[in-house]
């Protein structure tokens, strides 16, 4: 049963502190420190900033002290739920999981008593619950950032969330969280086809960096712009962030073409689901003795 | 059993695997050809054969870790990779390996919930017990000998109490004393749990040891089978010191062979008698006769063609 797939591999992994540490807890406490450090150069340089008539705005607000709206900078928060550091560290957890089994030869011990299917959707569904966990362990990361900073510059601390930022809140956040699966689907069909740990982590790394570049560098010269076909189907990340802007509301989604969100939906639905029929077709007729 | 032959089964006997014409290859290389093997239920079953000989392939398909070229296999009743029969069989296939950062307790409940079942310590801490891992149970496996994961791998293959157990070279890299628990362990799990053992094994004394009932393979097919009794018995050859020996050997033909200053004749013991008078009635010598080759060892090399070395107590 699927059940029973998804109870052993979550039991497997709460017992492994490497993988939790790099996947979960790595990025939340590099990105507050390098919060903190931040802030902490920002005051230290006060004044000079100040005099700065190009000052950024958000900047501007930090050094005149006005209160920070946590509720606000939750929202705002979990639209970078997805940003590239979680991403990475967290591809280090989803390797594991889908490729976990080649390297320690344990298939052979699993695979007899259930499908094969329910096995691949068991890591699958593992990886999704580990990509929450290090999300909400970002977001409460994040919040205390913006709490440090705002204790570093004086600022009062207000919280305020109607229901539709709750709801703008969790649309950002289920597409972070689409956006890490869609990135770690790679890693699976990656880990499958070559059963390798390392071939499952670089694959879709060295695959995002280029999903990131070549619509920026690569095709326009050749006369495709970002909102092209082929541009955003080349890039589900640059996809994810063009609905993000639309579920943000106000210029950022004025910004956005009317033809952009299908072309994204599309981008996007076939970069998770084409690696993931991939994988379990190839997993159901693999030799699984060669390990 | 000769080869070629298709396995009988005693009709009191109800089979827990059955192989018919079974074949695997992989490129140009037969790894079984048209194996046909009745293994009845109950006792310990041991598969022996050299490198090569198709013994892991076999096991392979039985567990629906690869699917036969051809043929097909009924295990515990089901086809090949049916759940129902699948979750009545347990295995061990060579050293097994696991997640360097568990725990020995915490692989038997990661296998538990793989397998369907609550994570009770109870059931994990009895196959501790039984394997003899019980002071071990809280380290990590990484820091395991191969003797170590062999025991646990067949705590592993219990884990689910199943009635058929695959094991796959279960005393490879055991000492001695470990050996030994090993093998009071497989008859223990045969002889008072009711269980069919069914294990593949390079250690001819070991398998003569411990099996009921032995086939022997060769180039992917059956070769001989039979009670370890039944083997032995029927391998018997009768050694002869006589003089003169060449024309002893004349009067044996191709039942005789010359092995040294002996001839060693290939007749059921119950000819024993009559060959001796005729070789008298000959006018032939005879200082010695008694019976022998009547060791596994004797029959696998016999029946593989393998090359025996005096120091070879075991097949590679």
């Amino acid at each position: 049963m699927w059940a029973d797939a998804i109870r052993a591999e979550a039991f497997r992994l709460t017992k492994s502190r490497t993988t939790w540490f790099w996947s979960v807890f790595f990025a939340p406490i590099l990105m507050l420190a390098l919060s903190a450090i931040t802030s902490f150069f920002i005051k230290a340089n006060e004044a000079k900033l100040t005099e700065d008539p190009k000052i950024q705005a958000d900047l501007s607000e930090m050094l005149a002290t006005v209160p920070l709206d946590l509720g606000q900078a939750m929202v705002t928060n979990a639209a970078s739920l997805s940003n590239p550091l979680v991403v990475a560290f967290m591809l280090i957890g989803a390797a594991t999981v889908y490729a976990g089994d080649y390297r320690w030869e344990t298939w052979r011990l699993i695979s007899a008593r259930n499908t094969r299917t329910n096995q691949l959707l068991g890591k699958l569904a593992v990886v999704i619950g580990l990509a929450l966990m290090a999300m909400l362990v970002m977001l409460i990361s994040s919040t205390i950032g913006d709490m440090i900073q705002a204790g570093i510059f004086g600022r009062g601390l207000t919280f305020t969330m109607d229901a539709g930022d709750v709801g703008q809140f969790f649309a950002l956040a289920g597409l972070s969280l689409l956006r890490i699966v869609q990135f770690t689907m790679v890693g699976l069909l990656a880990a499958v086809m070559t059963r390798s740990l390392l071939v499952a982590l670089f694959v879709p790394l060295v695959l995002g960096i280029a999903q990131f570049f070549v619509p920026m560098q690569v095709l326009p010269p050749m006369g495709l712009m970002p909102d092209s076909w082929v541009s955003i189907l080349f890039n589900p990340g640059g996809a994810i962030d063009s609905i993000k802007d639309l579920v943000k509301g106000g210029e950022v989604a004025a910004a956005v073409p009317d033809h952009v969100p299908v072309r994204a939906w599309i981008s996007i639905i076939l970069w998770t689901l084409l690696p993931a029929i991939g994988a379990i077709a190839s997993f159901n007729r693999q030799d699984l003795s060669k390990e | 059993m000769r080869a070629g032959a298709v396995a009988v089964t005693l009709p009191t006997m109800s089979a827990v695997i059955e192989t018919r014409r079974l074949t695997k290859t992989y490129g140009t290389v037969k790894a079984l050809d048209g194996l046909s093997l009745t293994i009845p239920k109950g006792g310990v079953y041991g598969v022996l054969g050299p490198n090569g000989a198709g013994k892991s392939t076999l096991f392979r398909i039985l567990l629906g870790l690869i699917r036969p070229t051809d043929g097909d296999a009924t295990v515990m009743g089901g086809t090949i990779g049916d759940p129902k029969a699948m979750r009545r069989m347990g295995s061990m296939i060579e050293t097994p390996r696991y997640p360097p950062f568990m725990t020995a307790r915490q692989v038997l409940t990661w296998l538990s919930l793989a397998h369907g079942l609550s994570s009770d310590t109870n059931r994990t801490d009895r196959w501790l017990e039984r394997v003899g891992l019980t002071q071990a149970a809280d380290r990590r496996v990484r820091g395991f000998s191969v003797g170590m994961l062999q025991r646990l791998g067949v705590a592993a293959a219990l884990i689910t109490e199943p009635e058929l157990i695959i094991l796959d070279e279960p005393t490879s890299g055991m000492d001695p004393p470990g050996i030994q628990e090993m093998r009071a362990l497989i008859r223990s799990l045969a002889h008072d749990d009711g269980l069919t053992v069914v294990l593949a094994s390079h250690q001819l004394l070991e398998v003569q040891r411990v099996c009921d009932r032995v086939a022997i393979m060769n180039k992917g097919t059956l070769v001989r089978e039979g009670t370890v009794s039944e083997l032995t018995t029927t391998s018997e050859r009768l050694r002869l010191s006589v003089s003169p020996l060449e024309r002893a050997a004349e009067v044996l033909g191709d039942k005789g062979a010359v092995d040294g200053k002996a001839l060693l004749a290939n007749v059921p013991r119950a000819e024993g008698p009559a060959l001796i008078r005729a070789l008298v009635e000959q006018g032939i010598d005879i200082d010695e006769a008694r019976w022998v080759g009547t060791d596994l060892e004797s029959v696998f090399f016999t029946e593989t063609g393998a090359v025996q070395t005096p120091e070879h107590d075991h097949v590679g």
